[in-house]
C-alpha cells in the first residue's frame, strides 16, 4: 500500500513538469470587479471573457489568472506583485481606473512583465518612458481635444467644468483648459466635487449663473444621471453639454432620455463605427449579456486578444515586450500600433470619437470619416 | 443673492432627508445607549424596497411608504429581539461588533442579490422643479420628501408627548433602571425604539431614491452623516437630531457655494469639531445625561 502510494507520488511528480511545460501561456487580469467601479469593472470582465473565449475557439489556449483591485490602487499593486511573482504570469491585462494603472505602471519595469492598460486614461500612465507599460485606449487629453474640435465650428465663447475629484476627473479638466485656451474659450466656472453626493444643486447653480456656452463634465457612473437631473432642476441650460467618458457613455445613462438627450461625449468606441468587427462584437456582447457593450467592454476584448495572441507566440516576458512593441493589429478598436510620440511612450494612437445621445441612442457625429449623423448644435431642453 | 438663496433653500430640503436618518438612530442611542452602524443599510434597504414597489408593483415611491414603514418597523423589532437585546448590557465594542456585523450581512446580501448596478429610480417627476419668483428652482421630489420628513416628525414627536407608549419610551430614555421600577417593560420599549429607528431609516431611504441612486453600498455615506448629526444635535435627543440635519444640509450647500464643493465636508466636521469644543453635549443634549 505504501509502495503504491509513493509510485503514484512519484509519478506525479514526474509527470507535473511535463504538464506544466506543455500547459497554455499564463496572462495576468486586474480589474475592479468589486468597490466603487465595478459597473464599469464588468464591462471588462465580459469584455475580456469573450476575448478569450473567441481565442479557444480558434484554438489558442490561455490560463487567465483575474485579480480585483477594488478600485484601490494599494491593492492592484498587491495583485500585480502578487501576479508576476508567485502566479509566474509573463504578461498582465490591467488595471481599470488610472489611479491603478498609474501605481501599477510605475513597478512594471523593476518586474520586466509587460502590462497592457484598456481603458485608463490618465496620461501620466504612458509618459514616464516605462519601457513595460503599453496602453491601447487615448489617453485623457484627447477626450478633451476631440469634443473640443467637434464643437470648433460653431465658436464658443466660454466654458464651465464640473468633474468628480479623481485622478481621471483631474487630469482632464488639466488638459481641457489647455485645449479651450488654444482655442480662446474664457473659463467661467470650475466645480470639483466628491463622488457619491446626493446634492449638487449648489455647484450647478453656480455654473448656471456664469452662463457658460459649454458645460464639460467628467463623471463616473450614476453621478451623471444625477447632476444631469439636478442641471435639468436648476434650469441649467448652456449650448452644449460635453461630457468626457465613463458616467456619459452607458446605455443606462442614455436611456434616460428626459434628461441624456443631445447631450455630446467622447468615447474610445462605438458600435456604429466602421472598424473591422466592431458591430459584430456589439451584437454577440449583446446576445450573451443581454446589455449593451460599453467602450470599456470592447478596450478589454482587444487588450485581451493582442495581449494572449503575442504571448501565445513569445512565451516568455521579454520577448512578449518586443513583440508587442513591433506588432501592429487591426480590430474591433481600428488600427493598433504601440508607438512613442509627442512624450508618449508604448502609447497607441487611438482615433476618439465623439457621438450625441438621440432618443436614448448614441450616434457618433465626429471625425466625420467614421460617422454618419452630424452634430446638433445648440443644446435645447 | 439668488445663489444665497437657492443654496439656503436645496440644503434645508436636502438636511430634512438627513434629519430623518438621524432621529432615527438618535432615537435608537436614547433609548437603547447603543450606536447602530446598521443604520446606514437599514436606509439602503428602504431604497430598494421603494424601488421594487415601483418597478415590480408601479406604486409611487412616496405612496409605498405605507407598506415601507411597518414592514421596516416589524424587521427592526424582530431584529432587536433576535440579536440586539443579546447585546445590550454588554460593553460598547460587543454591540458596535454586532451592528456592524449586521449591516456588512445586509449590504453584503444586497450586492449579491441586487448586484452593484446603481439602479436608477426614474419618476415622472424625478427632475422636475418648481419654478419660485427670482430664478429659484425646488426640486420636486425633494420637496415632496421634505413636507413627509415634516409630517414624520410631527407625529413622532406626538406619540412621543402624548401617548403612553411614548412616554413610556422617554422615561426608558431618561434612566433604563428608574424606569423598570416604576413598572415600563424596558425590554420591550427597547425593541418599539429600534422597530421605529429602522421604519424612519427605512423611510429616509425609500424618501431620498427618487433624487437618488440605489445601490448595496448606497447606506454608508449616510451612516456618518448620521452620526455626525445625532453627535451634533445631542445623542439621543429627537429635537437636536432634527436640527442637526437641517444645519449639516444647508451647511453643505453653503459651502459648495461659497467655498467649494470638494470642501464641504471639511467645513462640516470643522463645524461638528467646534461644536463639540464648546458644547461637548451637542447642540440640544444635557450634561451628563448619557454617562
Amino acid at each position: 500500500m505504501k509502495k503504491k502510494l509513493v509510485s503514484l507520488v512519484a509519478v506525479a511528480l514526474l509527470a507535473f513538469p511535463l504538464l506544466a511545460s506543455a500547459a497554455p501561456v499564463k496572462i495576468g487580469f486586474i480589474n475592479s470587479i468589486t468597490g466603487k467601479e465595478a459597473q464599469i469593472g464588468e464591462n471588462l470582465t465580459n469584455g475580456a471573457a469573450m476575448a478569450i473565449e473567441d481565442l479557444k475557439a480558434k484554438g489558442i489556449q490561455v490560463d487567465l489568472v483575474k485579480e480585483d483591485d477594488g478600485g484601490d490602487p494599494k491593492n492592484a499593486l498587491a495583485a500585480y506583485e502578487k501576479l508576476v511573482t508567485r502566479d509566474g504570469v509573463i504578461g498582465v491585462v490591467g488595471p481599470y481606473t488610472s489611479g491603478c494603472a498609474n501605481v501599477v505602471a510605475s513597478r512594471a519595469d523593476q518586474y520586466k512583465v509587460p502590462l497592457l492598460v484598456p481603458a485608463a486614461a490618465k496620461e501620466e500612465i504612458t509618459m514616464k518612458g516605462y519601457k513595460n507599460v503599453f496602453r491601447l485606449n487615448a489617453p485623457a487629453n484627447v477626450y478633451s481635444s476631440v469634443l473640443m474640435k467637434a464643437v470648433a465650428p460653431y465658436k464658443p465663447k466660454t466654458i464651465a467644468y464640473v468633474y468628480a475629484a479623481t485622478d481621471f476627473g483631474v487630469s482632464t479638466v488639466k488638459t481641457a483648459q489647455e485645449n479651450a485656451a488654444k482655442m480662446g474659450l474664457t473659463e467661467v466656472a470650475n466645480e470639483k466635487y466628491q463622488q457619491g453626493q446626493p446634492d449638487y444643486r449648489s455647484s450647478l447653480a453656480k455654473v448656471k449663473a456664469a452662463n457658460p456656452d459649454l458645460v464639460f463634465l467628467v463623471s463616473y457612473d450614476a453621478d451623471a444621471i444625477l447632476l444631469m437631473r439636478q442641471a435639468k432642476e436648476i434650469g441649467l441650460s448652456p449650448k452644449a453639454f460635453l461630457g468626457a467618458g465613463a458616467g456619459y457613455t452607458t446605455a443606462q445613462f442614455a436611456q434616460q432620455t428626459e434628461i441624456s438627450n443631445l447631450v455630446i461625449s467622447a468615447t474610445q468606441w462605438t458600435d456604429d463605427v466602421n472598424w473591422p468587427g466592431a458591430a459584430n462584437f456589439a451584437l454577440r456582447y449583446k446576445a450573451k449579456y443581454g446589455k449593451e457593450p460599453s467602450y470599456h467592454a470592447a478596450c478589454a476584448y482587444e487588450a485581451m486578444r493582442i495581449m494572449v495572441l503575442t504571448a501565445s507566440t513569445t512565451k516568455s516576458a521579454v520577448k512578449l515586450q518586443a513583440g508587442l512593441k513591433a506588432g501592429v493589429w487591426n480590430g474591433i478598436m481600428g488600427p493598433v500600433k504601440f508607438a512613442d510620440y509627442g512624450g508618449f511612450t508604448n502609447q497607441n494612437n487611438h482615433p476618439m470619437l465623439v457621438q450625441q445621445i438621440s432618443n436614448g441612442k448614441y450616434e457618433t457625429v465626429y471625425p466625420a470619416q467614421f460617422s454618419k449623423k452630424k452634430l446638433i448644435y445648440p443644446f435645447k431642453r | 443673492m439668488l445663489l444665497f438663496l437657492q443654496a439656503l433653500l436645496s440644503g434645508t430640503l436636502t438636511g430634512g432627508v438627513y434629519a430623518l436618518a438621524g432621529i432615527g438612530m438618535s432615537l435608537v442611542f436614547g433609548v437603547m445607549n447603543i450606536s447602530n452602524f446598521a443604520h446606514g443599510d437599514l436606509m439602503m434597504l428602504g431604497m430598494y424596497l421603494a424601488y421594487f414597489a415601483f418597478t415590480l408593483l408601479h406604486i409611487d415611491p412616496y405612496v409605498s411608504l405605507v407598506m415601507i414603514m411597518p414592514t421596516a418597523f416589524l424587521f427592526g423589532f424582530l431584529m432587536e429581539k433576535v440579536f440586539i437585546n443579546r447585546v445590550i448590557h454588554h460593553p460598547h465594542q460587543n454591540q458596535i461588533l454586532l451592528t456592524i456585523g449586521l449591516g456588512l450581512i445586509m449590504s453584503n446580501t444586497a450586492l449579491l442579490a441586487f448586484t452593484s448596478d446603481p439602479k436608477i429610480l426614474t419618476t415622472s417627476y424625478s427632475s422636475s422643479a418648481f419654478n419660485l419668483p427670482g430664478g429659484i428652482f425646488l426640486s420636486v421630489p425633494l420637496v415632496i420628501s421634505f413636507l413627509i420628513t415634516c409630517g414624520i416628525t410631527a407625529i413622532l414627536s406626538l406619540f412621543l408627548l402624548k401617548t403612553s407608549t411614548g412616554m413610556a419610551l422617554r422615561a426608558t430614555s431618561q434612566n433604563r433602571e428608574a424606569a423598570q421600577l416604576m413598572g415600563i417593560n424596558v425590554a420591550k420599549m427597547s425593541a418599539i425604539a429600534f422597530g421605529i429607528g429602522t421604519a424612519l431609516a427605512a423611510t429616509a431611504g425609500a424618501l431620498i431614491a427618487p433624487t437618488y441612486y440605489i445601490h448595496p453600498l448606497a447606506g454608508h455615506s449616510f451612516l456618518l452623516k448620521a452620526f455626525t448629526i445625532c453627535v451634533l444635535g445631542g445623542l439621543g435627543s429627537v429635537a437636536g437630531a432634527g436640527v442637526g440635519g437641517l444645519i449639516i444640509g444647508v451647511v453643505e450647500a453653503m459651502s459648495s457655494t461659497y467655498i467649494s464643493s470638494d470642501w464641504k465636508d471639511v467645513v462640516v466636521f470643522v463645524l461638528f469639531l467646534a461644536v463639540l469644543l464648546l458644547r461637548p453635549q451637542g447642540l440640544f443634549g444635557k450634561k451628563g445625561e448619557q454617562s
